[in-house]
């Protein structure tokens, strides 16, 4: 199992939930995870070619997913995912 | 806390970063050691290049608020850091050996206080830092809306706002 901590932006989609564990081999693959059952989440995640959009960042074990292999980023049991909203403000 | 230290050639480029891009709204990051600032990261503002419907941190009324605005107009009350910029940021402090002190940004045309969306913004981030291996930095704000910068240093902390002193050399 995979421990996805979810921000606050994006917990009405995962029924409020913060923390969801998944099953998944790969950044793609928890995402698709994800997607099957909170719809709506990787629109919020990824444009249209699948890549994450600026305003997210997906750590792995506190290291970012753009300095491992970006989506392809290989998951084990154990790991630790957290979806980062951007920094902003008005 | 100690007061922070912000050299005056730091805060001079934040300044000129802020008028660089007024009306838009600037942002960025400072990190050091010790309470002393040694680093300025210029992140993009990106809330003017994507759909105010995908941008994940504001509520579903600044959302909305924001979809009825042009793009640049956008720019002007709002910003959303660039997090490709923040990890290559984040990156070099880890690599220096400098820990992040402050988040910045500028309101081109208000005072230099935190808005409604600053706060709850950075309350939201509040459980994040510590996940993402940082500390949790106070918030400078630059205004620009007087002829002369007025800048501030805060920390926000479950909602509540206090002033950060800080002092430059």
């Amino acid at each position: 199992m995979i421990k996805v901590r979810i921000p606050t932006p994006l917990r009405p989609l995962t029924k409020n939930q913060g923390e969801v564990d998944v099953t998944a081999g790969s950044i793609a693959d928890l995402v698709n995870t994800l997607e099957a059952s909170y719809p709506g989440i990787k629109a919020r995640l990824c444009d249209d070619s699948g890549e994450l959009r600026r305003f997210v960042n997906i750590y792995v074990n506190e290291e970012d997913i753009r300095f491992l292999k970006g989506k392809d980023t290989a998951l084990k049991s154990g790991d630790e995912v957290s979806i980062v909203p951007a920094i902003a403000g008005g | 806390m100690n007061e922070l230290v912000i050299p005056q050639i730091i805060l001079d480029d934040m300044i000129a970063h802020a008028r660089e891009l007024a009306p838009h709204e600037c942002c960025g990051l400072l990190a050091g050691n010790n309470g002393v600032v040694s680093r300025m990261y210029r992140i993009t503002n990106i809330v003017a290049m994507e759909g105010a419907q995908n941008l994940s941190s504001f509520d579903p009324a600044k959302v909305a608020h924001l979809e009825r605005l042009s793009p640049a107009e956008r720019a002007e009350i709002a910003f959303v850091m660039d997090m490709q910029d923040f990890s290559t940021a984040k990156k070099d402090m880890r690599n220096h050996g400098l820990d992040l002190q402050v988040v910045y940004h500028s309101h081109p045309h208000d005072p230099a206080r935190p808005s409604i969306t600053d706060i709850k913004i950075a309350t939201d981030y509040e459980e994040i830092w510590p996940k993402i291996n940082l500390p949790i930095p106070s918030y400078l704000l630059i205004s620009l809306m007087h002829t002369t910068p007025d800048i501030k240093n805060y920390w926000i902390k479950s909602g509540q706002v206090s002033n950060a002193s800080f002092i430059v050399r």
